[in-house]
C-alpha cells in the first residue's frame, strides 16, 4: 500500500507544494479561502488541470459562475481545460437549458426528470427542486455523479454561495458536516472554495477540513500585494510563513523561498494582533 | 500535592500547571484552527499509555484512521489508545428511519482500525446524539476503567450532535458525567479568530489555550493557561513549538534572550494582558478586541474598525 503521508498530491501551483511539505494528503477535503479576486477559482482550476495532465479525472462544481464564463476566463490563460468536467449547479442552470462545449454533466438531469413527469407531480417537484440548490442537493448531485464516474479531484466553487442559497440556518452546519464526510468517504481529494471567514464566526467547514490554504490580497502602501498562507494542514509539517504569490498569464505562482515585503508583514501582524 | 497531579505529556506544560492537571476533572484545550489542539490531546493520552493507563479517544471531527495516519507523522504509535469512532454519517436526506448506533459501534484500539474510512451504510445511516455518546461512555467505564479521555472536539458535539433545544441540557449532563466518573478528560474547543466567550469552557475546570499570530518575522505560537481551578499556575504567555515530536513549551528566560527587537512586540502585548487580569473565572471572558499598546502606534497602524471582517480594506 502506498504511503499517504509521503506520497502527496500536487496542487499544480508552482511553489505551493513546497509550502505544503510536498503537496496535499490524498483523499481528504481542504478549504481554499480568500477575498474576492484573491485567485481562489484560479487555484481550483489549476489543481484540476494538474490532475487532468496526469491522466486523472477532475470535476469542477460550479456554483458561482456559469461554466461558459469560467471557460472564457481560463481560455485567456491558454490552458486546455476541455477535459475538466463541470457539474453546473449555478442557479440559472435550472432556468435555461443551454449547452456549452465544456463537458457538462448533471445540469440537465433534474430538468430532464421534470419534463417526464405529469403536470401535478411536476408542480410538486418544482417546489422541491427550484429552491433546492443547497448544500444538501449538492451532496445528492455529487453522489449521483461520483457513482457514474470516478474522480480523483473535485473542486467546489464556492461553498459560500451554497450557504447563502441554503435557506435553513440550522441545517447548514449539519449539511456541511455531511458534505465533508461524504467527500472523505468517497476518497477524492477535494478543494472547497470559501470566502474569507468572518473572524468572529466559527465556520464548520474550517474546523472540519483537513487543511486550509488562505489567499491574501491587500493594498499595502498603495500597491496591491498578494501572498498565501497555509493556516492548517493535518498530518503534515508545513511552511508557516506567508509567501509571495503572483497571478500572471501562466496562472498562480508562489515563491516558497522569499519572504513577503515588510510592509505586508506589518499588515498581517496588525490583523492578527486585532484578532487575538 | 504535586506528585498526585496528572502529567500532560507536553514538555514544559506541567511546569506551567504547577505539576500537571488535578485528576478526575474536565479540562478544555482551545485554539483557532491549526494551533495544535489534537496533537496536544494525543500527547496527553500517550502519556497515560506510557504509564500503563487505559485511555480513550472519542473522535468526532476526523475519521480515526486519518488521525492515526496524522500522528504517524510525529513518529507516534497510537495503537494502544482506545478509540471510539463517533464521527457522524453522511446524511441521506430522505425519510428512511435511522438506527440507534450505540449498540453497533464499538470501542477499539487504534491499532485494530482499518486503513480506510468507515462508510455510511447505504440503507440506514446512524443517528448519533450527545445522549448516545454519553451512554456509551457510561457503559464503557463499567467495563474498562479509563483514566484519561479526550473528546475531539467538543465544538463538533455542540454543532452536530444536538438537534433539539432539550439536548442543550444533555451537553451539560455529558460534561457532568465525565467529572462524576472520575476520569481526567481533555475536550478540544475550536475558537473563531476573534474569540468570544464560549459556554462550554465555563463548565471546564481549567482551560489551556493555544495561540498563533504573526509578528514582524513570521508565525509565532503560544500557550496560556486561561484558568485552572484549585491550583496555582503560570499566568504568562509561553512560546510553543510544534516539532517533529509534538508540542513543546519553551522556557521563558532563554526565549527572551534569543528574540530580536522586532520579535518582542508579539510577546509583550500579550503578557500584560494575562497579568492584569485576575485569576479565573473572569479571565476566560475576554474583550474581543486587543488594541496595540500606544507606544507602537507610530510603527503599526492600528487595525481599522472592522478590519478583517471581510478583509477587503486597504492599508495606508
Amino acid at each position: 500500500m502506498r504511503d499517504l503521508l509521503t506520497d502527496r498530491i500536487s496542487t499544480g501551483i508552482p511553489g505551493l507544494d513546497a509550502m505544503l511539505g510536498g503537496g496535499l494528503i490524498a483523499g481528504r477535503p481542504y478549504v481554499v479561502s480568500g477575498t474576492t479576486g484573491a485567485g481562489k477559482t484560479m487555484l481550483g482550476i489549476q489543481f484540476l488541470h494538474q490532475g487532468v495532465k496526469q491522466g486523472e479525472r477532475a470535476l469542477l462544481v460550479a456554483v458561482d459562475e456559469p461554466p461558459s464564463e469560467i471557460r472564457e476566463n481560463v481560455r485567456a490563460l491558454g490552458w486546455d481545460v476541455g477535459k475538466i468536467r463541470i457539474l453546473d449547479v449555478h442557479p440559472a442552470s435550472k432556468a435555461f437549458n443551454k449547452r456549452v462545449s465544456l463537458v457538462e454533466v448533471a445540469a440537465q438531469r433534474s430538468v430532464g426528470a421534470l419534463r417526464e413527469m405529469g403536470a401535478g407531480a411536476r408542480d410538486e417537484a418544482m417546489k422541491q427542486v427550484m429552491p433546492d440548490i443547497s448544500i444538501q442537493s449538492l451532496q445528492l448531485m455529487l453522489k449521483q455523479e461520483l457513482q457514474e464516474t470516478s474522480y480523483s479531484r473535485v473542486v467546489v466553487d464556492s461553498l459560500t454561495s451554497l450557504k447563502k442559497l441554503s435557506e435553513n440556518q440550522e441545517d447548514k452546519a449539519s449539511g456541511i458536516m455531511s458534505l465533508l464526510r461524504f467527500i472523505a468517504e468517497t476518497g477524492v481529494t477535494a478543494l472547497i472554495v470559501t470566502d474569507l471567514p468572518d473572524p468572529t464566526e466559527l465556520e464548520p467547514e474550517l474546523f472540519l477540513c483537513r487543511g486550509e490554504i488562505r489567499l491574501h490580497k491587500r493594498m499595502v502602501s498603495s500597491r496591491l500585494d498578494r501572498w498565501v498562507t497555509v493556516e492548517k494542514l493535518r498530518g503534515s509539517a508545513h511552511d508557516t510563513m506567508p509567501r509571495p504569490m503572483t497571478i500572471s498569464e501562466v496562472g498562480l505562482t508562489v515563491d516558497p523561498d522569499r519572504k513577503i515585503p515588510k510592509n505586508s508583514m506589518r499588515v498581517l501582524q496588525a490583523f492578527t494582533q486585532f484578532a487575538r | 500535592m504535586i506528585k498526585d497531579k496528572v502529567k500532560t505529556g507536553v514538555p514544559g506544560l506541567d511546569e506551567m500547571l504547577d505539576g500537571g492537571l488535578i485528576p478526575g476533572r474536565v479540562y478544555a484545550v482551545s485554539g483557532t484552527s491549526g494551533t495544535g489542539k489534537t496533537t496536544l490531546a494525543m500527547q496527553f493520552l500517550l502519556e497515560g499509555v506510557k504509564s500503563g493507563e487505559r485511555v480513550l479517544y472519542i473522535a468526532l471531527d476526523e475519521p480515526p484512521n486519518e488521525v492515526r495516519l496524522n500522528m504517524k507523522s510525529y513518529g507516534w504509535d497510537v495503537g494502544r489508545v482506545q478509540v471510539f469512532d463517533a464521527t457522524p454519517d453522511v446524511m441521506s436526506y430522505d425519510r428512511t428511519p435511522v438506527r440507534d448506533v450505540s449498540t453497533e459501534r464499538k470501542v477499539v484500539y487504534f491499532r485494530d482500525l482499518p486503513d480506510t474510512v468507515r462508510l455510511t451504510s447505504e440503507k440506514s445511516p446512524a443517528d448519533m446524539t450527545v445522549n448516545t455518546i454519553q451512554e456509551l461512555v457510561r457503559q464503557e467505564m463499567k467495563v474498562r476503567k479509563y483514566s484519561r479521555i479526550v473528546v475531539d472536539s467538543l465544538t463538533s458535539l455542540r454543532f452536530f450532535y444536538i438537534r433539539t433545544s432539550e439536548e442543550n441540557a444533555s451537553l451539560i449532563s455529558f460534561l457532568r458525567l465525565l467529572s462524576d466518573i472520575g476520569v481526567t478528560s481533555l475536550l478540544t474547543v475550536h475558537l473563531p479568530e476573534v474569540s468570544r466567550p464560549d459556554v462550554e469552557i465555563h463548565m471546564a475546570r481549567g482551560e489551556i489555550r493555544l495561540h498563533k499570530w504573526y509578528d514582524g518575522r513570521g508565525l509565532i505560537r503560544g500557550i496560556t493557561v486561561e484558568k485552572y481551578r484549585g491550583s496555582s499556575h503560570d499566568h504568562r504567555l509561553r512560546m510553543i513549538k510544534i516539532t517533529s515530536t509534538g508540542v513543546v513549551v519553551k522556557s521563558p528566560p532563554a526565549e527572551k534572550k534569543t528574540r530580536t527587537a522586532d520579535d518582542q512586540h508579539g510577546a509583550e502585548d500579550r503578557v500584560p494582558d494575562s497579568e492584569e487580569l485576575p485569576p479565573p473565572p473572569d479571565d476566560v471572558v475576554q474583550e474581543p478586541v486587543h488594541q496595540p499598546p500606544p507606544d507602537r502606534q507610530d510603527q503599526i497602524p492600528p487595525a481599522p474598525p472592522g478590519a478583517g471582517q471581510n478583509g477587503t480594506e486597504g492599508g495606508t
